[in-house]
């Protein structure tokens, strides 16, 4: 469960990039944050993970604030699925990284070892286990990387345009795998369709505060506020031109 | 090619090479790194004059190449980089060392060429144990072996790091180049007036993705140091780091090949 | 600079290797008194960075020739002394592994000669007093920037290039004399630093008009600006040619006694003559006599005549080098300046 409540926040005093914003995620639900460029979405997960702190108002995380002192129970809950596969992935192999949150938490290697298995097997990429991370395409890095969050066990995972830059098959793919996932979701992206095929709920982020909440299906078909936020309908559901 | 992707390919070389399987890659990586070391240093003491004693020490690599499946061909492309600072130290012995070596008919050959020929064998000799070593020893296992002689953990978690980002920025450093000559197609380098803006907005993007990659690493709680893997000793890898050491030291110390010589052409020995 | 293991001898590359772990094991204790966690990631890219940036050609206007950078003044300008050596340490030795670039053994050595210098006696003797205005505290922050990084960058090579041959003709792997060698090692270096110093310039003032956070020191530096631009490259010039050319001339003056001391080798009259001046040279064995004989007979050159054209060449070069480097270090500033101006 992540709950804002009445949470602004500014880099620099006077310049707010979000403004009062509060709402709810239950757990079990996968929610679309969505939102023009500059909008505010990567700050709002930056929040929820405690990369940054709210100037005011409070985030919690299944009940507990997030704060310096809380930073390591936070962080064990949530998985964060960078946009660049390439800075989530630091060590040389996919397998040294599958490895490297496990045994920070305290893993012992071989359980740790299980773990990653275990979990390549899930996610069908145990090909990848002894490849290099520098060798290995985009599709198969941003699969690596979701792996990597995955052997933490998190109950909340937190992606950050999972889907861009990938070809239509990896995109798919992708699809899949965050589909099948039962934790708690919370995606952001400017691929609606993508979000249309993975979230029940949507949050719709402008002007740093929550210009919309609601079911995926109702706020991807609203023309109009979407284009009052600098969005478009998903493909799948404008109508063909000719 | 330029040459950030030539260095990219290269280095993509060494991975594939230390990917392959051979008994020599399944070696502790420790045993290895200590096999090379004393190899280095035993190589590099003989006498400057002693050629039969360092031709000797070309066992090693010529065994190592045999026993790995890695061929001299791939490393002697290496040499060039030391090529330079060797022949500005060596090419002069041969007019200055003006001792004897050997006389054919009216020539003597002085001292000097058998001293550069000492120092190339020995380059040649060192550059291949060096090759041998990382051609059949994966970085991972390198940086282990560099924990348990206990480097500190800070060195060997920067090599790691360094390692896996060097390749990212050397192919932005690639993808750079190539856009800059396209939009320059007469310039050979970089022109002066871009002398501080291309690496220096290289460095900007690059100090903001140091901060993701730390995000990164503390989200999956990263304290400051990395879990390092504890490699077992096996007794294989024990033989052959004591076997190799022996023979170094052996051919250090008796001039084998002088003793099989006089031997064979029947002098005393 | 890269030096290979054949170049060394065990105790040199022993004593170099010694050297360096001590100021690493410095450095770390240093480092881990910092916040570590965070500069870990950003010095690792910044290694990377170097690596990387070495592949970068710059073409030195008017030569049609190009250079590359070294980096360990560029690092210690962003990480700091300490943790610049650090990254530094992991370039080299990636390198060294990797690509051969340098020897494993001789590691030490090339981690000194290319790390040490631009890192401690860059930073220490010329990055943080110049960007903080302890020394022509009366320039802008850029100049100063230019020049610390210039300076810095050409000593620090000359430092560097100088160890290399100390540690070359101690291991005895060279018959050239001490000083002929140098005299040709450091005006080859002198021109390379420059170069390096004056691409490390731009770069680290295109940065400090970008991001001036990220460079050290440069939050103390008092403001300044009163020299005009023609009298700041003059005294660059000067400065630098004063300081680089000194170190060369000094160099390749020949300093006999030393080139005895480090010449003495096994050889018997060698070996027997240590330390004598050279009119003794062979006249106390009789063994030496005829080796002299024979060596008179059969050697390529004669012994003084090559010597002193050697010493001679060198100081010429320096002197043709050192003038061609004048001319080059004012327009490499001027071209810099006018960039500069029409980014404003």
């Amino acid at each position: 469960m992540i709950e804002f409540r009445h949470v602004s926040f500014a880099y620099e005093t006077g310049y707010p990039v979000l403004q009062d914003v509060s709402f709810t995620i239950q757990e079990h639900e996968s929610v679309g944050l969505i939102g023009a460029n500059g909008a505010g979405k990567s700050t709002v997960m930056k929040l929820i993970l405690g990369l940054l702190f709210p100037s005011e108002g409070e985030v919690y995380v299944h009940g507990i604030r997030v704060s310096k002192a809380t930073l390591a129970d936070v962080r064990k809950m949530c998985g964060f699925v960078l946009q660049n596969s390439d800075s989530q992935m630091f060590m040389p192999t996919v397998k040294e990284d599958l490895l490297f949150g496990p045994l920070n938490y305290g893993m012992s290697r071989k359980e740790a070892e299980e773990k990653a298995d275990a979990v390549l097997e899930q996610l069908q990429i145990t090909a990848l286990k002894e490849r290099y991370n520098h060798r290995i395409s985009g599709g198969e890095k941003r699969m690596a990387a979701i792996a990597s969050v995955l052997t933490m066990e998190p109950s909340v995972i937190l992606m950050d345009e999972p889907t861009s830059a990938l070809d239509p098959y990896n995109r798919r793919q992708i699809i899949q795998v965050i589909r099948s996932l039962s934790v708690t979701k919370v995606l952001t992206s400017h691929d609606l369709d993508m979000i249309l095929d993975t979230c029940q709920r949507v949050i719709l982020i402008g002007n740093g505060t929550v210009q919309a909440d609601g079911p995926a299906s109702a706020i991807l078909r609203d023309q109009k506020l979407l284009e009052a936020n600098r969005l478009e309908l998903p493909l799948s559901l404008q109508k063909p031109v000719l | 090619m330029n040459k950030a992707e030539y260095t990219l390919r290269e280095f993509y070389e060494m991975d594939e090479l230390a990917d392959r399987r051979s008994p020599v890659h399944r070696f502790s990586a420790l045993s290895k790194l200590a096999v090379t070391v004393v190899y280095l240093f035993v190589v590099v003491s003989f006498d400057r004059y002693d050629l039969t004693g360092v031709l000797a020490m070309a066992l090693y690599p010529y065994l190592l190449f045999a026993m790995s499946g890695l061929t001299f061909g791939m490393c002697i492309h290496k040499m060039r980089y030391i090529l330079p600072l060797l022949i500005f130290a060596g090419i002069f012995n041969p007019f200055l060392d003006r001792n004897v070596w050997f006389v054919i008919g009216s020539v003597s050959v002085s001292k000097g060429w058998l001293s550069l020929a000492v120092l190339i064998v020995k380059a040649v000799c060192t550059v291949s144990a060096v090759f041998l070593l990382i051609g059949t020893t994966k970085i991972d296992a390198i940086c282990g072996a560099l924990r348990r002689i206990h480097v500190p953990s800070m060195l060997v978690t920067l090599i790691l790091l360094t390692y896996r980002y060097m390749s990212v920025l050397t192919e932005e450093v690639a993808v750079m180049t190539d856009a800059y000559h396209l939009r320059a197609p007469r310039q050979k380098g970089i022109d002066v007036s871009a002398w501080g803006s291309f690496l220096g907005q290289l460095i900007l993007r690059s100090m903001d993705r140091a901060r993701e990659l730390y995000a990164s690493m503390l989200l999956r709680g990263y304290t400051g140091e990395f879990p390092a893997e504890k490699q077992k000793g096996d007794s294989r890898s024990l033989i052959h780091a004591l076997v190799w050491c022996s023979v170094f030291l052996l051919l250090r110390f008796v001039p084998v090949i002088r003793i099989i010589g006089t031997l064979v052409t029947g002098g005393k020995v | 600079m890269h030096m290979a293991d054949a170049l060394l001898s065990p105790p040199v590359a022993a004593t170099m290797a010694a050297a360096s772990a001590v100021t690493a094991g410095y450095c770390v204790n240093t480092v881990r008194k910092e916040n570590t966690a965070e500069k870990i990631p950003v010095m690792a890219v910044s290694a990377a960075l170097v690596f990387a940036g070495q592949m970068i050609n710059y073409t030195i206007p008017g030569t049609g020739s190009s250079g590359h950078i070294c980096g360990g003044m560029l690092l210690s300008a962003l990480l700091g002394p300490q943790a610049g050596f650090l990254s530094m340490i992991t370039v080299l030795t990636i390198q060294c592994l990797f690509f051969a670039d340098g020897g494993l053994m001789a590691l030490g050595a090339n981690i000194w000669n290319m790390a040490f210098y631009g890192c401690f006696v860059g930073y220490y003797f010329f990055w943080r007093p110049i960007v903080r205005g302890k020394i022509f505290g009366s320039l802008s922050v850029p100049l100063r920037i230019t020049l610390a990084a210039v300076l810095g960058s050409v000593i620090s090579l000359q430092l560097g290039a100088l160890s290399v041959v100390l540690e070359t003709t101690l291991s005895g792997i060279t018959e050239l004399p001490f000083g002929a060698f140098a005299g040709l090692m450091l005006p080859i270096h002198l021109a390379i630093g420059l170069v390096e110093g004056l691409v490390t310039a731009a770069i680290l003032v295109f940065v400090y008009h970008a991001r001036p956070e990220l460079l050290m020191d440069v939050q103390d530096a008092g403001k300044g600006g009163a020299f005009s631009l023609k009298q700041t490259i003059a005294i660059l010039a000067a400065v630098t040619v004063l300081i680089g050319g000194g170190l060369s001339l000094y160099a390749s003056s020949n300093p006999d006694g030393l080139e005895w001391a480090l010449f003495g080798n096994a050889e018997e009259g060698y070996a027997e003559n240590m330390g004598l001046n050279e009119d003794n040279y062979g006249s106390t064995s009789a063994v030496a006599d005829g080796a002299a004989g024979i060596q008179e007979a059969t050697s390529f050159l004669p012994d003084y005549a090559f010597k002193g054209n050697d010493s001679a060449l060198g100081t010429t070069v320096s002197g043709i080098v050192g003038s061609g480097i004048v001319a080059l270090c004012a327009f490499g500033i001027a071209r810099l300046v006018r960039t500069k101006e029409k980014e404003a």
